[in-house]
């Protein structure tokens, strides 16, 4: 490490001052355009009730579920591992929501804690297993334990419903007061959501984050430094579960009803391909690719392909996103290297 | 007895069950093994095939064969585009989006012609017959199906351990850096691969439509069954571990459906997790990093 040559000390210094001033100003603009959109969005997510009709209201608590799933698909791949059957996780939060609201305990709150708790720990069990594998083998594990995830949903009846679902009482906010307003419904939901976005926010800054980007980075490394992949890679599996149990928590809030349909093949896809569309676009896995990219497919396949053309639509999203990338990343970096920019 | 007949039945819809999912998993091995490509299109592929023989096929062995052809035109082309497609990519998401992509369209396409209904081509007139089995009927299809398939897994054993092209193909699936080393082509390696297991996937649609129906949702059945054989016969190109692992499925799939329906789902995840503490990382690596 010490014989490391610097770069000469002229080279940061010939860019005149000015010029500098030019990129910090740029990229400043940019930071403020960004938060300011983030924050147009925001205000549109809270005003949607007063803006539209039950329709759309109904596909934005469908699109915080997909985004839900999105993001635990996204925090593995933070970790280098491509997981397709993030809907498992979704699916037990889901039912235990379910069971548990026909016990008797419909309070929001607790329903999404119990869900999330109950998927995180499915994953801490199954992780041992599935973390044996990497990379593509990895992700034919997970396509595999989705689709047995819907099969285990068909067939255990007594719990699940079969084929027919659960319906649920509706979720509750205080004792004896259920959430029967769509509008209510999503406010809940968005805050439920905004929670949840907050912890992973957090989540996004811890030391787990770091280990699991340096697990993507260079796994032997950090085996010989002593490391240990399965339980750190475990902790992100079980912290992305409990992401998606908290989905599966929303759904049943928005919903009252769950079957296998809810984590069927096609959800699962849309879930693993809106992290994927994510990362196309920004180079490299985010929260908010992820956010936004599903966001992009419920408003694609539900709202444009209303009529019965969304797997199309879909399909060509899928088709057309992945060979942007190089285009969108030479605009990326064209921008940063703009004369002038490159501090 | 007659329990024990219809159960001996049963086994029989395992055996051609199984002898399918072989072919399709066959298939899988293949483009998993040589590209390195989740080929999340491959259930679409088996619904293409059975959409050629509900078009092509009129009840006579003659037409079946020409759906036979077809398939393997349609599906060779197929897939070679398909490895034009991949090449500009990077990563195992990106891949697997952009089949994502294609088998949602190719659902849709699906969906569109049959109207969300089953459609099941009809069987030539000579084979459409029921062979009695111990006083149960069994469709003699089913039984030239399984032999179809045991004479294919037969031929693909002798091709892939006894000739040259066959040998090539497995050098490229263990060590592609060392057969790039001794001068076979990659490239060509990997495309060939990819049309051969979309030939695969396609013409087992093409015969099987009788023995799983196509359906809508029938794609990711036969996906998440193809990669459970795929996991239990473990690393490489291996058509004795690939048939044997396919058989159980099918069987367990068949049988342990109708002795125990809640029991077979779970058989299947517990037999992947034991599959999965057997062969430990280096074993499982082999599938993927080869």
């Amino acid at each position: 490490m010490t014989t490391m040559t610097n770069p000469a000390p002229d080279t940061f210094t010939t860019g005149s001052a000015e010029r500098r001033a030019t990129a910090d100003r740029a990229a400043r603009r940019w930071r403020h355009a960004r938060r300011a959109l983030g924050a147009v969005a925001a205000l549109a997510a809270i005003a949607l009730p007063a803006l539209t009709g039950p329709y759309l209201i109904t596909l934005a608590a469908t699109a915080i579920v997909l985004a839900l799933l999105a993001m635990s698909t996204q925090l593995l791949a933070v970790a280098g591992l491509p997981s397709f059957g993030q809907t498992t996780y979704l699916g037990i939060g889901a039912y235990t929501a379910a069971l548990l609201a026909a016990a008797g305990i419909t309070n929001g709150p607790a329903l999404l804690a119990a869900a999330a708790g109950t998927a995180a720990l499915a994953a801490a069990v199954l992780a041992p297993f599935v973390l044996r594998t990497r990379g593509v083998t990895f992700l034919m594990v997970t396509v595999m334990i989705q689709g047995l995830a819907v099969a285990v949903a068909v067939h255990w009846t007594s719990v699940t419903g079969g084929d027919e679902g659960r319906h649920t009482p509706a979720v509750t906010l205080w004792p004896g007061d259920p959430l029967t307003s769509t509008p209510v419904i999503y406010w809940y939901t968005l805050t439920a959501f905004a929670a949840v976005g907050v912890g992973t926010a957090w989540l996004m800054r811890s030391r787990l984050v770091l280990l699991l980007r340096a697990h993507a980075g260079h796994e032997p490394r950090m085996t010989a430094l002593g490391h240990r992949a399965t339980l750190e890679l475990g902790a992100g599996y079980a912290a992305a579960a409990a992401i998606s149990g908290a989905g599966g928590a929303l759904l049943i809030t928005i919903n009252t009803y769950v079957s296998p349909a809810d984590i069927s093949f096609g959800v699962a896809a849309a879930g693993f391909a809106a992290a994927a569309l994510g990362t196309a676009l920004a180079g490299f896995p985010t929260m908010t690719g992820a956010l936004v990219a599903a966001v992009a497919i419920v408003v694609v396949r539900d709202w444009a392909g209303s009529d019965g053309t969304g797997p199309l639509l879909l399909g060509l999203l899928l088709l057309t996103v992945p060979y942007l990338r190089p285009a969108v990343l030479r605009l990326r970096a064209r921008r940063v290297n703009r004369p002038g920019a490159a501090a | 007895m007659s329990t024990l007949a219809s159960y001996a039945v049963t086994a029989l819809g395992g055996l051609a069950y199984g002898l399918l999912l072989f072919v399709l998993a066959a298939g899988l091995a293949l483009i998993v093994g040589v590209m390195n490509v989740m080929n999340l299109a491959h259930g679409a592929s088996y619904l293409a095939g059975t959409y050629l023989a509900y078009l092509l096929t009129d009840g006579t062995l003659a037409s079946l064969g020409i759906a036979v052809l077809a398939g393997i035109t349609v599906a060779g082309l197929g897939g070679a585009a398909l490895s034009v497609l991949m090449r500009p990519l990077k990563g195992h998401t990106e891949q697997a989006v952009v089949t994502l992509g294609l088998g949602f369209i190719a659902a849709w396409i699906f969906t569109r012609v049959s109207g969300g209904t089953t459609l099941v081509p009809p069987r030539p007139a000579i084979l459409d017959g029921h062979l009695s089995v111990a006083g149960h009927g069994y469709p003699v299809y089913h039984l030239s199906f399984i032999a179809v398939a045991a004479m294919l897994a037969a031929a693909m054993h002798a091709i892939l351990h006894h000739s040259l092209t066959g040998i090539r193909l497995r050098a490229a699936v263990d060590d592609p850096q060392m057969a790039d080393a001794t001068g076979l082509s990659a490239a060509r390696i990997r495309t060939a691969a990819l049309a051969v297991g979309t030939v695969l996937a396609v013409t087992a649609g093409v015969l099987g439509a009788p023995v799983l129906s196509p359906g809508p949702g029938v794609d990711s059945t036969v996906l998440t069954l193809s990669l459970i054989v795929l996991i239990l016969a473990g690393p490489g190109v291996r058509i004795r571990n690939l048939l044997i692992a396919a058989i159980s499925v099918g069987m367990i799939q068949t049988l342990g459906v109708i002795t125990f329906p809640t029991l077979a789902s779970f058989s299947l995840l517990l037999a992947v997790i034991a599959a999965l503490i057997i062969r430990g990382r280096h074993g499982l690596q082999a599938v993927a990093t080869a």
